[in-house]
């Protein structure tokens, strides 16, 4: 049996990323914890996180494929990430 | 005359008469929580006054003799009818007014016939579009009607709010999707509904087209028991690409170009607006390390065969960056659009006047309105929502999207969207007042503009309705003939659109 604490889990201290929001988890986005006064926040451990953002990619996949047999990609990359990488 | 229906006519005398007529009491509920649950809708809803609109009592029919026998029984008494379906819909069409007996369809969700000679699909008006076409894969077909809205609504309420879809510039929306259907009218008669005759005939002449008129009620004409549905050739390949402008004029010009560019298998012209832009980059995931040059953002969808859409795709390029767009790369264009249905309106949080995240429900207005007059219209909408967001704290403003809604025809019409977030909690009647009075001035925008208060929800939420015999101007009298003559006691969702005046 795997016994979980959420200590051993706990994401590392946000990196901030603009105004308004941070990053603990690379790529996964949060709202600054000071604007969640009103609305607290739940403590995530890590592997939650991952599952969430994980599936995220799993559901996309799906949808791709339940509307079409295959997706279609210019090949080409962003204009707009390569000004500010 | 006024024959209104009323609230208090369902008693234990009527729950009996109904349980005779289901037959089996699971499917007849007078309970407190089967009821709340069917009360509202996933719109701004007057929390504060919950109960006061709850049905008195859900029937889960499984047949359309059920429903025949239910309807009759209710217009006997004069009671209060409300179909459901997904109870998605965005105009709290599904919420009952008056209680009564709501008539939710989802157990009639059976595929009664997959005709893939004459290319239809047979169901009942329980059945979800998703769960339809993971059926349909495996034939090689799908049914097109694409909302957001995808994974939760049902055919039933697709068919009585007259649906809009994200595929509906390239295979229509609900109307054209549906070819032919069994209704139950207000005063019981089981009728069959198609273009003339013809249970699988896309176009006829005969008689009036009364099809239409069955589509896009709100349930104040009748019950969709059983629909034919249109089925099309599953698309070999989908091609989506987004477009990023520093200035929303260029992203408008951008997409008229793309719109008017006569390529057929164009499914979708979307374009966000700078605050949508605004609200995204706080909130979601591809928006937020996004420069500070990308302000507006138009996106192209097309489905189809290879050898067209691939062809296609090279011209979408070149069209999409012609007048200083910038393409957002293969990554968010794919991802994007493949979050379709999750994506851009519904957090169900926002901020508050100190920029605190509050929890908030979504206000969707959904105007049809013409190419020309978007950047005007964009501009007093979002000035009235800071009016009342700055007035009354509780509101804010997630931003506008136009997408094309003239199907087949994706050049001139539009699907435009104002998001406003709402702090539910905070309602009482003075704030739920202030909405309605900013949902009645955004509304009489789009009137002015020559627009639709509805493309796709219906008018049948506060601040909409009483709107609803302006926009239908010399038409109304008609309209009002027509409820009266279908539904001469006023059962069938009484009291939505202003159709109250038919009996005045
Ligand atoms: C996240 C989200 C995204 C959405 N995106 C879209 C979108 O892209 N396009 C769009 O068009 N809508 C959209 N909507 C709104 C909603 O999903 C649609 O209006 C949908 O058509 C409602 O279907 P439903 O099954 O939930 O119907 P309900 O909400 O249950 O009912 C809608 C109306 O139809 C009537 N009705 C229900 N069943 C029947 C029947 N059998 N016969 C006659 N009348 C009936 C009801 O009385 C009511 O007036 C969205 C909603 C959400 C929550």
């Amino acid at each position: 049996m795997t016994i979980f604490r959420l200590g051993e889990q706990t994401p590392p201290p946000p990196r901030r990323i603009t105004d308004t929001v941070v990053e603990r988890l690379e790529h996964q986005y949060e709202v600054d914890p000071d604007l969640m006064q009103i609305t607290p926040q739940q403590d995530m451990p890590v592997w939650d996180s991952r599952r969430i953002f994980n599936a995220r990619w799993d559901h996309l996949d799906w949808m791709h494929a339940h509307f079409a047999d295959e997706v279609l990609l210019a090949g080409e990359e962003s204009e707009t990430m390569e000004e500010h990488p | 005359m006024s024959p209104v229906a009323f609230k208090s006519a369902v008693d234990d005398h009527v729950v009996e008469e109904l349980r005779a007529i289901i037959g089996d009491d699971a499917r007849v509920r007078p309970d407190q929580s089967s009821r709340a649950f069917r009360s509202r809708v996933p719109a701004p809803f007057p929390v504060h006054r919950w109960a006061e609109h709850y049905p008195d009592v859900v029937i889960l029919p499984k047949t359309a003799i059920e429903v025949s026998e239910v309807v009759k029984l209710a217009n006997r008494h004069k009671i209060p009818i409300v179909p459901r379906a997904g109870g998605t819909g965005l105009s709290d069409g599904a919420v009952p007014l008056r209680g009564g007996i709501m008539i939710d369809c989802k157990l009639m969700n059976q595929i009664h016939e997959i005709d893939l000679v004459d290319r239809t699909v047979t169901v009942g008006p329980g059945i979800n579009m998703l769960k339809l076409n993971e059926e349909l894969k495996q034939h090689g077909v799908i049914y097109p009607d694409d909302p957001a809205s995808y994974p939760c609504s049902l055919v039933g309420g697709r068919i009585g709010t007259g649906g809009w879809s994200l595929l509906g510039a390239r295979y229509g929306h609900t109307r054209d999707l549906v070819i032919s259907m069994e209704v139950v009218l207000p005063t019981g008669e089981i009728v069959e509904i198609a273009e003339g005759g013809g249970r699988k005939l896309r176009k006829s002449s005969t008689g009036l087209t009364l099809k239409q008129l069955f589509t896009g009620h709100q349930g104040t004409l009748g019950i969709t028991t059983q629909a034919t549905l249109e089925l099309v050739p599953r698309p070999e390949v989908e091609f989506a690409a987004f477009f990023a402008f520093d200035e929303y004029i260029k992203a408008w010009e951008t997409t008229g170009i793309l719109t008017k560019s006569g390529l057929a298998t164009i499914a979708g012209v979307v374009l966000f607006d700078e605050k949508k832009i605004e609200y995204l980059r706080r909130d979601d995931e591809a928006y937020i390390p996004q420069p500070d040059t990308v302000n507006a953002v138009v996106a192209v969808a097309m489905y189809g065969r290879r050898c067209e859409v691939e062809p296609a795709s090279k011209e979408i390029m070149r069209l999409g960056k012609s007048n200083t767009g910038k393409y957002l790369g293969d990554e968010i264009s794919a991802g994007d659009w493949a979050s379709r249905h999750d994506r851009y309106a519904t957090p169900l949080h926002g901020r508050d006047l100190d920029g605190q995240a509050v929890l908030m429900s979504w206000h969707c207005e959904d105007a049809a309105l013409n190419y020309s007059v978007l950047p005007q219209v964009r501009e007093e909408w979002h000035a009235i929502v800071a009016r009342y967001r700055e007035r009354y704290g509780i509101f804010d403003d997630w931003g506008m999207f136009a997408y094309t809604s003239g199907a087949h025809k994706p050049w001139a019409d539009y699907l435009v969207e104002i998001d406003v977030g709402i702090w539910e909690q905070k309602l009482n009647d003075e704030y739920w007042a202030a909405w309605v009075d900013c949902k009645r001035e955004i509304a009489q925008v789009s009137l002015k503009y020559g627009g639709s208060i509805t493309a796709c929800h219906g008018a049948t939420r506060e601040g909409d309705a009483d709107l609803v015999p302006e926009e239908m101007g010399s038409a109304w009298p008609v309209v009002k003939a027509i409820k009266r003559a279908l539904d001469p006691n006023n059962v069938m969702n009484p009291g939505k659109q202003s159709l109250d005046e038919a009996y005045e």
